[in-house]
């Protein structure tokens, strides 16, 4: 135990036990984690194997793996799902939604944490609230209400919802990045003549980034995946993001399992690479997003 | 600095992609649900385009209609033509204003000409003409005719008889009747509206359709045990869970593989029918009525959709005649036989059957000769209100899973039932 | 004109007579709300003036279609509380669903959070996999697992098929198994957030804590008790809150998979009052219950300031 005198603080408790026990807790340990991991990934290998059986092998095989790979399921459901457009529609959904959530709401969260002006406590206490009202409760009113605007049915009626129901999270995320940061490099910027959206910008911002990458990625996610606000408020294919189309997919060739496993493969194509990418980000975005609330 | 910048361009750049339309054309707008048979819909519909350049008709398919367009509707938008479940939906959009009566259209464009009057009256609220029927349906009883062959069975004729082939069925190790509702649950309601014509008589529905018996009625109450009884055999589906949980294409692939033997459902399974058990090697289907009590063949009439003109459209003359169009002998006769839609209620051409399957031929001729001789029954979804129907598809699975009795169900359909006769939220009933 | 033009702009600070005031004012009041202005107002509009005009609809018999609406006062309300069969099972529901989710996630992610702060080598992987789940649509999650619990060709009838008999039936369409069916199904896609969330709080604790109860001769349950609960208890507690919230809201499994059925056995208030917005013409009976969740929420919102402000650290 020679190495003990270099183990530092950080590491872990393991480190210190007598090293038979630190083996046996070890095998335990990874046991449990290979079974929920199985429990984890086992339903999307199902799918994938599924998406490229034939549907007359999935009707005998429905679990395993495939006898032979078949690659028409994603072609053909990529057509016949139109996700050539709806692909491209969810990407500017979830582009334009962040990007605006990004401004408005930095500068919201600016507002709020580093000037505090009179009244800031009764808008979070607002957001709060407006957080946990239901959809539902709301729908048929807002539905109205933009069809006086003419907002019914275009992507930007649809981006300013996903808008508004991100902000109380965006505003709660970004608030308490910028709460922490140290008064003192603002103040000094302020003195060198700096204005107010000067400091915002060059002083805030790049401090305060990963909170805007954890914002970026929770918007982003929820809007890839969002679903019943486009079946109401988008009626026009060619503006419908994939998950609506997906449904309508699903409907359709309900009995085409082959084909249906191939459009949910491509569907989650896009937010699996990014999430293996970024996953580091993704996952300890999410946990300090989730933490900070 | 440059990131936030780009953002900002993006941002307004999107907001900018509002729709752009040229607006010397009128066109009319119309959603119909996105399935296979959307398509061949389309195919006939777009041919409307041709005869005037200056009104066009724009098909948009839709999951999930009905919701959508309802919604829609609501806000003060949704498509030029509205168009519904069933005549029991119209009544709460003419209350509101949300749809235009077309008795004028009507006189202008002939429709009286070739609609039949008590179709015609069915589209009546408060005596104005606010919706026309489309897709006209009955239930029928499908059934496998390579299976019944090899057992040496016959399809029966009352109900005494079904049941005492079903139990032989069950007992051979098939399952009876291909159902299940995990694809559309008010397909319960089927059954409760079927089972109570075929069964109380097409008579004491009527009755307690114009409130002169109530639903707890003796003949109801007989009605509804019998198909609790058969539920719970498991002849449906194979057991009541079973029957929850299958969906449409597990049930078409059950009656056309030869696992099921029967199926009772609507007319519009028909193309359902001739797909899957074309698919199928060596199986083959035909379809008798739906036993009934007493052995007489009963056929309920049902209304697959209605068809309405939005208020909020801004040209309802070209809606007005794209109806027109649309409901003319010559386009049904040819969405009849292109797609196997049922036919709107309007007097067909002549020879509109001849290209079809006799099969399918005789259920129309089967129909309307049913009523003509009054043998015709009601479908909930046609003739109920609203309230009642929901109530009618949704608390009958408590029925099933034993947790309330036939009388509870009955009790609880009379009171709501009574509540919107009384407020006249009811749509009109053909006077027997 | 000259005179009076040049001193105008300058007429509400003028009263005050003080120019620094009006720079605060500036300063500290206009900009700061000139920069929340712009997402507020988004927000005021899409979320706060419909939900205002939603609560008056809640007292009236407005159908969801049209305009006419009668006031009724808390006529919706008297007859969801003292007449509503269906409501009282939905609230029934709701409750199950939320003891379920306040226990089965919590419980699986306390234990997977503490065996993987445990691992170095490794780690990063399990955590990965384990949050995949996560990232998925509802719309394909509910159709993965809807044929993985179908009794003809899911799970069951493979099991069935190697002669391993009883698992082969309808999971979701048995009254007494589809609400808990459903929580599995929501809870597979679920609890890989909150395990992430507790791992990253234990991983924030000191390891010198940990030494300190070694030292103190503490096993590894009062390690457990003593140290990394403790340290994880403000996110344990605050998810508390907000599962419990989420459990009023819980609408898109339920709907992909039952729609509330069989016999209402998976219904809940959400998807009721989706029903009654929607389905039956009752708008202004749909957005009472919409006020009900509203209150529920807010209920539970209340206990938490209030723990918060008797000094727990929460």
């Amino acid at each position: 135990m020679s190495a003990i005198g270099k183990v530092s603080l950080r590491d872990n408790i393991l480190q210190r036990g007598p090293s038979r026990e630190r083996s046996r807790l070890l095998v335990f340990n990874h046991t449990v984690l290979l079974l929920l991991t199985a429990f984890a990934v086992a339903p999307l290998l199902v799918l994938v194997f599924n998406s490229v059986k034939t549907n007359f092998e999935i009707g005998h095989n429905p679990l395993g793996p495939p006898a032979e790979i078949v690659t028409d399921n994603f072609i053909n459901a990529w057509e016949q799902g139109n996700f050539a457009t709806t692909m491209r529609n969810s990407a500017i959904y979830v582009v334009v939604t962040i990007a605006a959530e990004l401004v408005l709401g930095g500068l919201a969260a600016y507002g709020l944490a580093r000037k505090k002006p009179p009244g800031s406590d009764a808008l979070m206490l607002y957001f709060l609230v407006a957080s946990t009202i239901p959809i539902w409760m709301y729908i048929v009113p807002l539905y109205t209400q933009f069809r006086i605007w003419k907002l019914v049915g275009t992507m930007h009626g649809l981006i300013l919802i996903y808008i508004a129901i991100n902000a109380p999270l965006t505003i709660f995320l970004l608030r308490s990045y910028m709460v922490d940061l140290p008064g003192e490099l603002e103040d000094a910027a302020r003195v060198d003549g700096a204005n107010e959206f000067q400091v915002l910008t060059r002083i805030v911002l790049p401090l305060t980034k990963p909170g805007f990458l954890t914002v970026g990625l929770v918007v982003g996610l929820g809007v890839w995946n969002e679903f019943l606000l486009a079946l109401i408020f988008i009626y026009d294919p060619n503006r419908a993001p994939v998950t609506t189309s997906f449904f309508k997919f699903v409907d359709r060739f309900s009995r085409d399992w082959a084909l249906t496993s191939a459009g949910a493969i491509i569907i989650i194509f896009p937010v699996m690479v990014l999430f293996l990418a970024l996953q580091r980000q993704f996952i300890e975005g999410l946990a300090e997003g989730g933490i900070k609330t | 600095m440059k990131g936030i910048k780009l953002l900002f361009v993006i941002t307004i750049l999107a907001l900018a992609l509002s729709p752009v339309g040229a607006q010397d054309v009128t066109t009319v707008s119309m959603w119909l649900a996105e399935n296979e048979t959307m398509e061949c819909w389309a195919d006939v519909l777009y041919t409307f385009n041709d005869i005037d350049p200056s009104i066009q008709v724009d098909i948009v398919p839709q999951a999930d209609t009905w919701n959508t367009t309802r919604t829609a509707v609501a806000g003060g938008g949704g498509p030029d033509i509205v168009r519904t479940p069933g005549p029991s939906f119209v009544y709460e959009m003419a209350q509101q204003e949300l749809i235009l009566p077309m008795d004028t259209f009507a006189d202008q464009m002939g429709w009286r000409d070739f609609f039949f009057g008590w179709a015609l009256d069915l589209g009546l609220v408060d005596g104005q003409l606010y919706s026309l029927s489309d897709e006209l349906e009955t239930l029928i009883m499908y059934y496998n005719t390579t299976v019944f062959e090899e057992n040496g069975w016959t399809p029966p004729d009352t109900m005494d008889e079904l049941n005492a082939l079903s139990e032989e069925v069950a007992a051979a190790g098939y399952t009876v009747f291909s159902h299940g509702n995990a694809s559309w649950r008010p397909s319960n309601e089927w059954f409760v509206g079927e089972y109570m014509t075929q069964i109380a008589g097409p008579h004491n529905v009527y009755k307690a359709l114009t409130g002169q018996i109530p639903w707890t009625d003796e003949s109801m109450a007989e009605a509804m045990e019998v198909l609790d009884m058969q539920m719970k055999a498991g002849w449906y589906g194979g057991g009541v869970d079973f029957y929850f949980t299958n969906e449409g294409p597990t049930r078409r692939t059950m009656l056309a593989g030869g696992e099921a033997a029967m199926n009772i459902e609507g007319s519009w399974a028909i193309r359902d029918m001739q797909e899957y058990f074309g698919d199928s090697e060596g199986h083959d289907w035909d379809w008798v009525p739906v036993p009934s009590k007493d052995g007489t063949d009963y056929f309920t009439i049902g209304m697959g959709n209605t068809s309405s003109i939005n208020a909020s459209s801004p040209h309802p003359e070209a809606a007005a005649s794209f109806l027109t169009w649309y409901f003319s002998p010559a386009t049904q006769g040819q969405l009849l036989t292109s797609c196997l839609k049922g036919p709107a209620p309007v007097q067909l051409a002549e020879d509109a059957m001849t290209e079809l399957d006799p099969r399918i031929a005789s259920v129309y001729a089967e129909l309307s000769d049913a009523s003509a001789n009054d043998r015709y029954g009601y479908t909930t979804w046609t003739f109920w209100p609203p309230k009642s129907d929901v109530y009618i598809y949704e608390e009958v699975e408590r029925v099933w899973t034993g947790e309330i009795s036939v009388m509870d169900y009955l009790e609880g359909l009379d009171e709501i039932f009574a509540e919107e006769l009384a407020d006249g939220d009811i749509p009109p009933i053909p006077t027997r | 004109m000259a005179v009076l033009s040049q001193k105008k702009p300058t007429t509400i600070f003028e009263k005050f007579g003080d120019e620094t005031w009006r720079y605060r004012f500036i300063r500290n009041v206009l900009v700061p709300w000139l920069f929340i202005l712009p997402l507020l107002s988004i927000h005021v509009f899409v979320v706060a003036i419909p939900a205002v005009q939603g609560i008056y609809m809640s007292l009236t018999d407005w159908s969801g279609v049209g305009k006419n609406a009668e006031f009724i006062g808390l006529e919706n309300y008297r007859e969801l509380f003292f007449e509503d069969e269906v409501f009282g099972k939905a609230m029934v529901n709701t409750f199950q669903w939320m003891a379920f989710f306040l226990t089965v996630p919590f419980i699986l992610a306390l234990f997977c959070a503490t065996v993987l702060a445990q691992i170095k080598r490794g780690g990063m992987v399990y955590r990965s996999i384990l949050f995949i789940p996560y990232v998925l649509a509802s719309v394909v999650t509910t159709a993965i697992w809807r044929n993985l619990l179908s009794p003809k060709q899911g799970i069951g009838a493979e099991l069935a098929k190697i002669g391993i008999e009883g698992f082969d039936i309808a999971y979701l369409g048995r009254p007494e198994t589809a609400l808990m069916s459903i929580a599995f199904i929501d809870n597979w896609h679920f609890w890989g957030f909150l395990m992430i969330l507790f791992l990253a709080a234990m991983q924030a604790i000191p390891p010198v804590l940990y030494d300190a109860a070694k030292i103190d001769g503490a096993n590894r349950w009062d390690e457990f008790r003593h140290v990394t609960f403790p340290g994880i208890r403000p996110i344990v507690l605050f998810m508390f809150m907000m599962v419990a919230i989420w459990s009023f809201l819980a609408f898109d499994y339920i709907w992909l998979l039952t729609q509330g059925g069989p016999s209402g056995s998976s219904e809940m208030i959400a998807t009721q009052l989706y029903k009654n917005a929607f389905l039956r013409f009752e708008g202004g009976y749909g957005a009472a219950q919409g006020v009900v969740i509203s209150i529920f929420a807010g209920f539970i919102i209340l206990i938490f300031v209030t723990l918060r402000r008797r000094g727990w650290d929460i």
